[in-house]
């Protein structure tokens, strides 16, 4: 048996080169970090393991939601009430998404107080502010879909305020709304934003933020600062 | 550190540190431990949640026609009602009639209304106690079958049941 899954691992390994693969991605140098600090370094991992739950719970919600206002509550009603472990699938992306953005936020606050940020690192930040805005993105999607008043009235309350940019405030909200005020096309609009467009921009920015962090290495947290002689 | 070769799995290949033997080795089975077992809760979860269509029944639609005391033995009487259907978060109503038929007031018998030729609305012929069917002169036994005409099988049954004492129809055609 492990013979035969030896070999099999070897077979593998000549033809795609599993194991730099490995080196490169798992067996990778790490600062050392002692005690609650070195807890501070999971914060990114921890937000991308979230991402996951959410992908999965996301697909599988999907396969029995309707974006439409005639059946987007019924269907939820029937996610929660009929479906066996309707309630934990939705409990985990309506949990999950909250966790979401307070777990991108405190890796962000992370990498702000240690000065990770700084040079050569810049483009990582960057890609990082856009996955946050791509969180908060899908937050305020994924809000509106369950189509009960807590959700409509967000989502009016949202769009207003999207209305108020001086100019070109009122174009602003209807293209939000895909109409003249709240609608069936508002729920089209944030279902496909939510589980279309957002998703792939998420996957293909999170490549870039996790190559980026594999290429650069991870930051060493700061030194105490020398103190100044007298 | 492991070293790229395709004889070493990559991980455990030099997890011993002289100072913390074991320590590593120990931690790494550790996570791999409870990892597994929290991704295995959510594959579970995961996978029932999108298999659970193959262990579920569909609900019957059962339909009530009122109380199995008002039908009497004797005439068939022809009863309409309004059939809701639950299909997962749509419900559809749909008007429909059946033909009752009793005999002693305790078992029933519902007829599909519709002959079952072609489907036309046949009726009940009180004078020769009979249904017939006005297309082609299809004629029934009040026991659904077939005495003279085109039919190819007898009238179609609805399943019944007395429920607290009303009288309870499923609605779906059935080849008798």
């Amino acid at each position: 048996m492990r013979e035969r899954a030896l070999k099999a691992y070897a077979w593998a390994c000549e033809r795609t080169g599993v194991d730099t693969a490995w080196t490169a991605l798992m067996a990778r140098k790490i600062p050392e970090a002692k005690g609650w600090v070195g807890l501070l370094y999971t914060l990114g991992s921890a937000t991308m393991a979230i991402f996951t739950v959410q992908a999965v719970t996301g697909f599988l919600l999907a396969t029995n939601y309707v974006p439409s206002p005639d059946h987007a509550y019924d269907s939820v009603r029937y996610i929660d009430a009929s479906v066996l472990f309707g309630r934990v699938v939705r409990g985990l992306h309506h949990w999950g998404a909250s966790f979401m953005v307070v777990f991108a936020v405190l890796h962000m606050l992370r990498v702000y107080f240690m000065g990770s940020y700084k040079y050569p690192r810049e483009a990582t930040w960057m890609a990082g502010v856009g996955l946050l805005l791509l969180v908060l993105g899908f937050s305020f999607t994924g809000y509106l879909l369950p189509w009960d008043q807590k959700a409509y009235w967000a989502t009016v309350v949202g769009t207003t305020i999207a209305g108020q940019t001086p100019v070109v405030g009122s174009m602003l909200a209807d293209v939000l709304r895909g109409s003249d005020g709240m609608g069936a096309p508002t729920l089209t609009r944030f279902y496909a934003l939510h589980v279309l467009l957002l998703p792939a921009l998420t996957g293909g920015l999170i490549a870039v933020h996790l190559y980026l962090v594999i290429w650069h290495g991870i930051s060493e947290p700061p030194k105490k600062a020398a103190k100044k002689a007298p | 550190m492991s070293e790229p070769g395709c004889g070493c799995a990559g991980k455990g290949c030099s997890e011993k540190t002289p100072e913390n033997p074991g320590r590593r080795a120990f931690l790494t089975r550790a996570t791999v431990a409870l990892g597994g077992l929290i991704a295995a809760a959510l594959t579970a979860t995961g996978a029932g949640y999108f298999v659970s269509p193959a262990f579920q029944r569909r609900e019957e639609d059962w339909v009530d026609l009122g109380r199995s005391g008002d039908f009497k033995a004797g005439a068939p009487s022809l009863v309409e009602f309004t059939q809701r259907r639950r299909d997962a978060w749509v419900t559809s109503e749909r008007r429909s009639s059946a033909w009752v038929v009793t005999s002693d007031g305790k078992s029933f018998t519902a007829f599909d209304p519709r002959c079952t030729h072609l489907g036309c609305p046949y009726r009940w012929d009180a004078g020769s106690a009979r249904f017939v069917c006005p297309c082609h002169t299809a004629v029934f036994g009040p026991d659904g079958k077939v005495i003279s005409g085109p039919p190819p099988r007898p009238l179609d049954e609805y399943e019944t049941k007395v429920a607290a004492g009303r009288l309870m129809i499923l609605p779906k055609a059935q080849k008798a």
